[in-house]
């Protein structure tokens, strides 16, 4: 939890749901699990406020709230990451939409609109939006397509059911409700009942079968999903297709028999592997060489997979943890790359390879001119990207340099823990300079929203094409102009927050494996 | 270990004081003898053989004397006793008429072969002045007898060796250095060249129907390959070894360019590879690379609304 972390959730929060609620969050991140009236004396907002900005929260599942210690009173804590995640959320529709079509998006779409919901009032409202997009198509037919994506979505978990207020077990109502749910019921689907559907529809008051269910997203299944994407992307890019063809398979067989974040799969047999392959596709030219790839992927520098056992024609196991730690030092070395020449990374990979070295020998095996390599290897060292370890050779207080070995050194998680926080820093920046873009023209982008909303009236009034020409005119050719630039600027804007998003959650996944 | 001692002549004995009478073809006859007696000894031989051989002490100090001369002898003290080694006087025949001085300092030099020797590990071996060696090491590198290398390790010391000598890898730095320049640009050449060629195995065998395995084989290299390789291109005025193309080899491994497997019989086979990922998010934005990043923040004249960097970016 760095401070540029905390700035960039209050911005998050400021940038979704204005300016109250994140005085609130922010005033949560800082002080940790805290109660109603303590936020409202710190924030010097009234309690009223503070209230609906703790409800906008909790309804996102940015905010838990757990009895405090004497079990009166309830206390209010943020989920960071949450808050991080809503940066996300079109990346996880687009997820969405290439794996299970567009009305799977609309449904989770709706979900992230509202946090969360009764599978009815989601599947009604998609309905009710499908319709408006593809307004040839009767609403009530997409009923069963629709609850057919819902039941698939929650099928594979990426949606899952909200916990309810239980009782307590000596049936007197406590004072904090304790939301609780039953594993079983986690990822059970709803039966719903299309004929009441259409009722509703209607404006008639019917029981749709699911009253008091709610759903919501399943951020972890979305992120494992990322997980997978990556890594299937990165053997790809080592090997070939076939191999990261191999791989997505594995990584599916891995979901059977072990924890999604568990830091090294269970044994996956090859005879499994094999027949898995067999039924997707039995022509398939991989089936010939399967054995080979499976010894390529093993012996890859990677370390991606690791033969454990040799009975079922060899048992394997997929090394998550290594997999990431390979995946963190190629992103650490090209952002050395990037930012202080490939003769940099050169010198970092020497280091990471031989884990303490002088500096003489790093110029000696780097091939790299003494002076240069001294900037270099300095300049990282300046940079914190190496680490720097004194040993002396006499216990003398007074032994100079000349009786001290100096040797570099890298340790991983502290560089990862750095880049992350600069890309926590970079994002700050990108997500200010967005807002600063837009605020310092807004009159512009006023004045053409004023302008569109009349010309979309005159429109639907029947104004003549020339009328239309004459609104659109009060826009002045250099005032068009400057709008089209600022709009550039803030598209370029977003899309590097995209792309910095992606560094992040490779570090943070990697912390995180390294945290178990 | 025999130390050298000073080779001065030999002075006759008082006590010994027979006539003057050995003629020259006499000494001459005799000093072959020695000399034989020398040259089938090779540890050496001590005062006793020389004595069985030449009885008359005058004589004998007379033989010692001119055979010094020629440098045809060397001396050494062994314990309490002297040995007496023969020398090869061809080396030592360029510096005919030279003193004695001189022959020292010639003679550390030549031992120090084509490793060269630093001019104060010469001062403490000869036992001269600074000023007399200076001027004895002058003359002789103007005679072309010796000359003086620097040496790559330490860039101001200077080693003296013969003439005639190629100096020695550990002083040059061997084939990357040239006159104690590092040669990077050399390096670079030969590192893009070597990359060229693994890329080139790589793409050769793309549409390879033998599967996985056979296919990453024939990808890879082993440094005798590249070498081969290299050589025939003759894009190196200098002879490369093997050895200094397995170098170049590893920092392509050390640029995340290749891989490099061992085999059982331990030799290395190299493989060109890509990197696990694109370039990352983070420096496709300004900030990823901006030099300033850990002084910028909200207030003061670096913030990422008047970032000039940013500017240039986005226009």
């Amino acid at each position: 939890m760095s401070v540029q972390f905390s700035k960039v959730c209050s911005l998050i929060l400021l940038e979704h749901f204005g300016e109250i609620v994140e005085k609130v969050g922010t005033d949560l991140f800082q002080w940790g699990p805290k109660p109603l009236t303590l936020i409202a004396s710190s924030t010097k907002l009234s309690i009223d406020k503070v209230k609906q900005s703790l409800c906008v929260l909790l309804q996102y599942g940015l905010a838990s709230f757990a009895a405090a210690k004497n079990g009166r009173i309830a206390e209010y804590s943020l989920l960071p990451e949450k808050v991080f995640s809503l940066l996300r959320y079109p990346r996880y529709l687009y997820l969405i939409k290439t794996k299970f079509g567009v009305e799977a998006e609309m449904l989770v779409e709706e979900f992230l609109r509202s946090g969360y919901d009764s599978a009815s009032k989601v599947i009604l409202r998609a309905a009710s939006r499908l319709k408006e997009t593809r307004p040839g198509s009767e609403g009530g037919s997409n009923f069963p397509l629709l609850r057919d994506k819902f039941v698939l979505l929650v099928n594979k978990q990426f949606l899952v059911r909200c916990p309810s207020p239980s009782e307590n077990t000596d049936g007197k109502a406590s004072a904090v409700p304790n939301l609780t749910a039953e594993k079983t019921q986690l990822h059970l689907p709803p039966t719903l009942n299309i004929k009441s559907l259409t009722l509703l529809q209607e404006g008639e008051t019917a029981d749709a079968g699911d009253i008091g269910v709610y759903w919501s997203v399943n951020f972890d299944r979305f992120h494992q999903d990322f997980r997978d994407q990556i890594i299937v992307s990165s053997v790809s890019r080592r090997i070939d297709e076939s191999a990261s063809e191999i791989f997505r398979l594995l990584l599916q067989l891995m979901y059977i028999r072990t924890e999604p974040w568990a830091r090294s799969s269970n044994y996956i047999p090859y005879s499994e592997l094999r027949d898995t392959l067999r039924k997707k596709d039995p022509q398939s030219p991989i089936l010939l060489h399967l054995e080979q790839y499976l010894k390529i992927i093993e012996a890859d520098s990677t370390c991606f997979l690791t033969r454990v056992g040799d009975s079922g024609g060899g048992q394997f196991c997929i090394n998550m943890y290594k997999i990431f730690e390979a995946l963190t030092w190629t992103c650490i070395e090209n952002i050395i790359v990037e930012r202080f020449g490939s003769k940099a990374a050169r010198i970092f990979r020497l280091v990471k390879a031989r884990k303490h070295i002088e500096q003489e020998k790093i110029q000696k095996i780097a091939m790299i001119p003494a002076r240069e390599a001294k900037q270099l290897t300095y300049r990282l060292l300046h940079e914190n990207f190496l680490q720097l370890q004194e040993i002396r050779k006499s216990m003398a207080n007074n032994a100079g340099p000349n009786k001290m070995f100096f040797l570099f050194h890298i340790d991983l998680e502290e560089v990862a823990r750095m880049v992350l926080d600069f890309s926590y820093k970079a994002l700050y920046n990108a997500m200010t300079r967005r807002a600063h873009e837009s605020d310092e023209n807004r009159r512009l982008i006023e004045k053409k929203q004023r302008i569109d909303s009349i010309a979309l009236n005159m429109t639907e009034q029947g104004a003549t094409p020339d009328q239309l020409q004459e609104i659109e005119e009060m826009m002045a050719p250099p005032e068009v102009d400057l709008l089209n630039k600022v709009k550039n600027r803030v598209q370029k804007l977003s899309e590097a927050e995209l792309h910095l998003e992606q560094t992040i959650f490779l570090m943070q996944l990697f912390l995180s494996y390294n945290q178990q | 270990m025999a130390t050298r001692v000073k080779q001065e002549p030999v002075s006759p004995r008082k006590d010994s004081s027979p006539p003057p009478s050995a003629n020259a073809a006499s000494t001459s006859e005799s000093e072959q003898r020695i000399l034989s007696l020398l040259q089938s000894n090779s540890k050496g031989i001590s005062d006793k053989d020389i004595q069985n051989e030449v009885p008359d002490p005058q004589e004998r100090a007379k033989i010692i004397n001119s055979l010094l001369q020629k440098g045809c002898l060397e001396l050494f003290n062994q314990g309490e006793k002297l040995v007496y080694k023969y020398k090869n006087p061809g080396g030592s025949s360029k510096i005919k008429g030279a003193d004695n001085e001189e022959k020292i300092v010639y003679s550390i030099i030549e031992k120090a072969g084509n490793e060269g020797v630093w001019a104060k590990d010469l001062r403490n071996a000869s036992g001269l002045v600074q000023t007399t060696l200076s001027k004895i090491l002058k003359k002789l590198v103007n005679e072309k007898i010796i000359k003086t290398v620097k040496c790559v390790n330490a860039p101001r010391k200077v080693v003296y060796m013969l003439y005639g000598l190629e100096p020695d890898s550990s002083v040059t730095g061997g084939a990357w250095y040239n006159d104690q320049d590092f040669e990077s640009e050399f390096v670079d050449v030969l590192n893009q060249y070597c990359y060229h060629f693994l890329r080139q195995k790589k793409e050769a065998v793309k549409n390879c129907k033998d599967g996985p395995i056979a296919a990453q084989n024939l990808a890879s290299a082993s440094s005798a390959d590249v070498w081969k390789y290299i050589s025939e291109l003759g894009i190196s005025k200098v002879k490369l070894s093997v050895q200094d193309m397995e170098t170049i080899l590893n920092t392509l491994v050390y640029d995340g360019k290749a891989e490099r497997t061992v085999l059982a019989d331990g030799n290395h086979m190299y493989r060109a590879i890509e990197s696990l990922l694109p370039p990352p998010g983070i420096v496709q934005t300004p900030c990823g690379v901006c030099p300033v990043l850990k002084q910028c923040s909200d207030i003061g004249s670096i913030n990422p609304k008047k970032c000039v960097y940013m500017t240039e970016w986005l226009e």
